[in-house]
């Protein structure tokens, strides 16, 4: 194997085709879309001297998209230079655990970032397994809070400069808040990233949360006025940035019954009243115990944990969640400093 | 405020529950037995089995009443199960006999009852999409409030007849629901050789109409996701397709070597996607039902199954006058 500056791709084939296209408004993201991503990803990440690209080997079209579009360019695209691809040597399931397998394999083989396309459940996923390898968490939906939805080119060019030193990892890198999902005393049971719901739906069904009257209580990170999604609740109520040490505890009920009523973009295509009961700040490793029997807990924004009689599940804040890469502060050093000048 | 129905669906209820794993298991028993039968030589025909994709029979016809329509595929004996066909009646027809739910005329891939608006197996890949238009035209120009569900997999998917049909439906506003299983082969082609790199699920964009994926194998996927779209049908808000990422047990056809898939591929999905298993463990971890009663259901079909094949092959079979009935031409 060559030496050299790899970074991880992680581009999940899942991902923008939930329920939400059904109730709500929202269109499926394609897959080959993603693949052609990755290819605008990968020109930014050649640009800024990446040597070699290690790719989760995603089924569903995202490779073949990826691989056509590499095999097509022609002229100026086919000066440019790219790193090399290689996809991670692992059978595919088609399932969560081809992520997790890819991201073991990526830290084994040292990467200097992942790149990861995806919505908030891949980036959650990433995060339990990355530990300190760096991501830069791009979007390929429509409802998510976590990764941003930016130009991929750009994003490669930010993650190369990061990879390769130009720019160092403490100017580059913003530590993120996690909130871990104990349950029945395993403590790391499971995260996430922005938010954990409660809701009186029995199963996880279709997995997206989209029921505003069954939830009852929320718990966020971080809290954008301008998100869409669960967190915009209390984005609404009381904005909490990514970099303050707190997140906030809500307690939901009827609107008719509420004090404070909320329209609350709770999806794409989806605006419904929200009844805030009680809200107050939750600080890093203050346990929340969450009381409910026949319910599910929703972790950004998917119903993924079912809960039985005698279950018990605790929510807290942690500030030791994933480095993500600051395209943005790259960019602007990036230019302050020239790092893009010349031929 | 928008105007999306945000009135949650209904629960299914321990009975629905109960019913749902009834059908699932009947499904897999009759699939599973005709699997060894089929070995002896005594089935005519081919037979195409189901075993595997349970949940979305079961998932989607929970929401169906009995004068909805659905249109099946080659391989119909879980859509047929599902939408409430007689069992017994099936085997026989199956075995090609004279009391066979079409008088052994049909066999497996042309099986039908029109009585419980199962519109038939079909022989034609992506033969249904265009038969539940028809269904959808009726229902909407009689203002009936029926629904018209095509199952079709993802070798149909490619068929004009199924972009077609998508077209048609939502031009017209029809009220019907796609539902692609997609079990990843196509015979014995791969999809991801079948198809460029665009999900069945993103065609639906292209025609006007919403799409979107589940997990085939998970009945509460499936029926949530089918429960919105017949609703959505159902209401006047129009055609949607529903792709099911799911596997199958046995090959194309009974007799297929398989040799185009991954070494323990099936194995590995009956071990940890099971959709009998984990519909199991997730209600009795949720303390609705007593793994006991999930037991009873299961000799209970065991027994059912046994007696079909029986009496099936005691049958009768079809008798020379029979050629000449259930024809449209008079000889």
């Amino acid at each position: 194997m060559s030496a050299g500056i790899t970074v991880g791709v992680v581009a999940n084939p899942a991902s923008g085709r939930d329920i939400r296209r059904l109730v709500a408004g929202a269109s499926v993201f394609d897959n080959a879309e993603k693949g052609n991503m990755v290819r605008r990803l990968m020109t930014g990440l050649g640009a800024a001297g990446v040597d070699r690209v290690l790719m989760m080997p995603a089924g569903d079209g995202i490779a073949e998209s990826l691989t056509r579009n590499l095999r097509g360019r022609t002229g100026a695209l086919r000066e440019q230079p790219l790193p090399e691809l290689e996809f991670v040597a692992m059978p595919v399931r088609n399932d969560a655990g081809d992520t997790v397998r890819a991201v073991a394999e990526m830290r084994e083989r040292d990467v200097a970032a992942i790149a990861v396309l995806g919505g908030d459940g891949t980036h959650r996923l990433v995060a339990r397994h990355c530990a300190d390898v760096p991501l830069c968490a791009l979007s390929t939906g429509t409802n998510n809070a976590f990764p941003e939805m930016r130009e991929a080119t750009v994003a490669g060019l930010a993650t190369g400069l990061v990879a390769t030193g130009q720019v160092e990892r403490r100017e580059a890198l913003r530590r993120e808040k996690v909130l871990r999902v104990g349950v029945n005393g395993a403590a790391r049971y499971d995260c996430a990233l922005i938010d954990v719901a409660v809701t009186r739906e029995r199963w996880t069904g279709a997995r997206a949360l989209w029921h505003a009257g069954e939830i009852s209580e929320v718990f966020v990170s971080f809290a954008r006025p301008n998100a869409v999604g669960l967190s915009s609740i209390a984005g609404l109520l009381d904005p909490i940035s990514r970099s303050e040490s707190c997140g906030m505890h809500l307690r939901l009920t009827a609107p008719e019954e509420a004090d404070a009523v909320l329209r609350v973009p709770l999806a794409p295509g989806l605006i419904v009243p929200v009844g805030v009961e009680e809200a107050r700040r939750m600080y890093p490793g203050e346990a929340f115990p969450v009381e409910a029997d026949g319910c599910t807990l929703a972790l950004d924004g998917e119903r993924e944990i079912e809960l039985g009689p005698g279950d018990r599940a605790e929510v807290r804040l942690e500030v030791d969640g994933p480095l993500t890469i600051d395209v943005d502060a790259v960019m602007e050093l990036a230019a302050r400093r020239g790092l893009l000048n010349g031929m | 405020m928008t105007t999306v129905d945000t009135a949650r669906l209904r629960e299914p209820s321990k009975e629905e529950l109960l019913e749902s794993y009834r059908v699932m298991r009947t499904i897999r028993e009759f699939e599973d037995r005709l699997h060894v039968e089929f070995a002896t030589g005594e089935i005519p025909g081919f037979v195409h089995l189901y075993a595997g994709e349970e949940a979305i029979a079961a998932g989607v016809c929970a929401h169906l009443n009995e004068d909805d329509y659905i249109a099946s595929t080659h391989r119909g004996h879980g859509h047929c199960i599902a939408k409430g066909c007689d069992v017994k009646a099936m085997m026989k027809e199956i075995y090609g006999k004279k009391d066979g739910l079409c008088h052994g005329k049909g066999g497996s891939m042309h099986i039908a009852d029109l009585d419980k608006g199962m519109l038939g197996a079909n022989g034609i890949v992506g033969g249904g999409p265009p038969l539940v238009c028809g269904v959808g035209l009726s229902a909407k120009v009689r203002g009936t409030k029926q629904v018209g569900v095509a199952f079709t997999g993802d070798g149909g998917s490619n068929q004009g007849t199924f972009l077609e049909s998508l077209n048609l439906a939502a031009v017209w506003n029809l009220p019907c629901v796609f539902v692609v299983e997609n079990n990843g082969y196509a015979e014995s082609t791969s999809t991801n050789f079948s198809t460029r790199g665009i999900d069945i699920a993103k065609r639906a964009d292209g025609f006007g109409m919403p799409g979107v994926v589940v997990d085939g194998h998970d009945f509460f996927a499936v029926y949530e996701a089918a429960g919105e779209a017949i609703r959505r049908a159902r209401e006047g808000g129009g055609p949607s397709l529903i792709e099911c990422k799911v596997n199958r047990y046995y090959g194309h056809f009974e007799g297929d070597a398989q040799t185009y898939r991954a070494p323990n591929e099936v194995e590995n999905i009956r071990r940890e996607r099971d959709c009998l298993d984990m519909f199991a463990r997730r209600v009795t971890d949720a303390g609705l039902i007593e793994r006991s009663e999930l037991e009873q259901i299961d000799e209970e079909v065991r027994a059912l199954i046994d007696e079909a094949v029986e009496e099936a092959k005691a049958a009768p079979e079809p008798g020379q006058a029979d050629l000449l009935s259930d024809v449209y031409v008079s000889y």
